[in-house]
């Protein structure tokens, strides 16, 4: 919800969500269906733009496919920013915003975003192993790969909420991280799937244990977490509810649902999440390098870790992807080469188990306190459970089914040539996850931590996060996960 | 903007709500049945390993 964004004077509706998940629906089943066709040997998507690690610039930007070569590097960035500027503005004005304002953010965030990316695939940033140091003629790298480029669109994000308000402020139509990271992880349904499908077992273990992280999220994270905003620090029901699950389902979605079923005032949860983006920022920072340098060699434990610490499904998912480069990074470094998708399918994994539920949460809330705190005529319906349900995560599902269908059940051919069709698809993805992240930098303004009141909040997450979400996380992902890997790339 | 700054004063100035039995069975039956779910998936992924 990128109408996060921390003005309490916009009421966000129930009807507003929902429209932006199925938006997110929409997009990705686009996206997914067009990269489809080229299984049919129509390719859709091939004029999409791909960012290689560069030494030389003129290097760095080349269409997804052969087929169109002839467009160039700046063309193909151009076709990309037409083609998604065309479907976005189409999709916004569905959410009833200003298209013209959003069209001229997007530009804006567009480039910013996209060139963070590039930069961050710069040899000197990106370049991981000696032999790649060789090729690109550099003595030394930060050694982030090219998904460095995520942190950096970050940072650039972070900048500009702190530095240059008036010119965040400026960009807000287009400063939606959650429909960004909700088409993402739709479209994300076909790497999940393309990946699963060479290890069946394997991915049918990892979904066993995703039912662990719902039982964490829910009924150990949020218990704790009530209770020291209520005793320990004061905080009254109101402000309690949407503050225990901001911290310990999924940041934005389950703190306004949580919040409306309990009838709190829209303003409450709004405000809460605003400071769960903030934190999720630092989250990001810090966390995937801490797993990349103590749990390189349990990489799932890694995935799982970050999927149940990171709150806010952009920051999570997107954590997810820099902790799997940074730790195949380590391992390649090392002479072990995994193969790729798996650390990330397990961070989708558990965070999707959690989202699943917040709509059930929201009505056992719901139910409690309309029918033994605040009794009134307004009681707890069990539809709101559907209508708190997060859609877009439908979308996943039926991506996943389908490419997993195609990778499996159809004939040969067509197994063989979905993965060219899913990394299709993935060029967008990626793009998503880089908006995705210097939207959530640009919602990060630093200086609410201290205004007054705010620190109250902070304190509860601070305290949750870093003296019981992470630890109890880590526990519960090495009890499940340690001692299995991803498979080797062959 | 004047709202953001009311709630945040209604944050300081908000008086202490004692917590209803019913919020302590809530707490304590999360807690228990999490502990016990937990207990039984690590007995569950004991006994079934990850296949690999």
């Amino acid at each position: 919800m990128s109408d996060v964004a921390i003005k309490v004077s916009q009421p966000v509706t129930l009807q507003a969500r929902l429209n932006e998940d199925w938006l997110a629906v929409v997009i990705g089943l686009l996206v997914f269906g067009s990269a489809l066709a080229s299984i049919g040997g129509i390719d859709l998507l091939g004029w999409a733009v791909t960012t290689s690690v560069y030494a030389d610039i003129s290097q760095a930007l080349n269409p997804f496919a052969k087929a169109y070569a002839w467009l160039g590097g700046g063309g193909a960035l151009i076709a990309t920013y037409v083609a998604m500027l065309a479907v976005l503005s189409v999709g916004v004005a569905t959410l009833g915003a200003d298209v013209r304002k959003f069209a001229l953010a997007f530009t804006a965030v567009f480039a910013i975003a996209y060139a963070s990316w590039i930069a961050g695939s710069y040899a000197y940033v990106a370049a991981v192993t000696p032999a790649e140091q060789q090729k690109f003629g550099i003595a030394w790298s930060l050694k982030l790969t090219n998904e460095g480029g995520f942190i950096v669109a970050l940072l650039a994000g972070i900048v500009i909420a702190n530095f240059f308000p008036r010119f965040a402020d400026w960009l807000k139509e287009a400063i939606r991280p959650e429909l960004y990271i909700k088409i993402a992880i739709v479209i994300l349904g076909a790497t999940v799937a393309v990946t699963a499908a060479g290890r069946l077992n394997l991915a049918s273990s990892l979904l066993l244990r995703g039912a662990a992280a719902i039982i964490e999220a829910y009924l150990i994270y949020w218990a704790v977490i009530y209770f020291i905003a209520r005793k320990w620090f004061g905080f009254s029901r109101e402000w309690s509810v949407p503050l225990a699950s901001g911290i310990s389902i999924c940041g934005v979605a389950a703190s306004i649902a949580t919040g409306g079923a309990i009838r709190a005032r829209p303003a409450v949860p709004i405000l809460v999440s605003s400071l769960v983006v903030v934190f999720a920022v630092v989250e990001v920072l810090i966390l995937p390098f801490l797993a990349q340098t103590f749990l390189w060699h349990e990489p799932l434990v890694a995935g799982a870790w970050i999927g149940l610490a990171i709150k806010t499904d952009g920051a999570a998912v997107a954590g997810g992807g820099i902790t799997e480069s940074l730790i195949m990074a380590k391992a390649a470094a090392e002479g072990v080469k995994y193969q790729p998708g798996w650390i990330l399918a397990t961070t989708t994994t558990v965070k999707i188990f959690i989202d699943i539920f917040i709509g059930i949460w929201a009505f056992i809330l719901g139910y409690i306190w309309t029918n033994h705190i605040d009794k009134g005529p307004n009681r707890a319906k069990p539809s709101e459970i559907w209508q708190r349900f997060p859609k877009f995560i439908l979308g996943f599902i039926l991506v996943f089914v389908v490419s997993l269908w195609l990778a499996l059940g159809s004939n040969p051919q067509v197994a063989k040539v979905l993965p060219a069709a899913a990394g299709e698809a993935n060029v967008f993805r990626v793009i998503f996850f880089v908006l995705t992240f210097f939207s959530i930098g640009v919602l990060s303004d630093f200086r609410k931590l201290w205004q007054q009141g705010f620190g109250k909040l902070a304190a509860v997450y601070f305290v949750s996060l870093f003296g019981f979400v992470i630890w109890v996380g880590l526990l519960i992902s090495w009890l499940f996960f340690s001692g299995f890997k991803p498979p080797l790339a062959s | 903007m004047s709202r953001q700054y009311d709630l945040r004063d209604e944050i300081d100035a908000a008086e202490v709500e004692p917590l209803l039995p019913i919020e302590k069975k809530l707490i304590g039956w999360s807690l228990g049945l999490g502990i016990a779910m937990l207990v039984v998936l690590i007995a569950v992924n004991h006994f079934v390993p990850i296949k690999l």
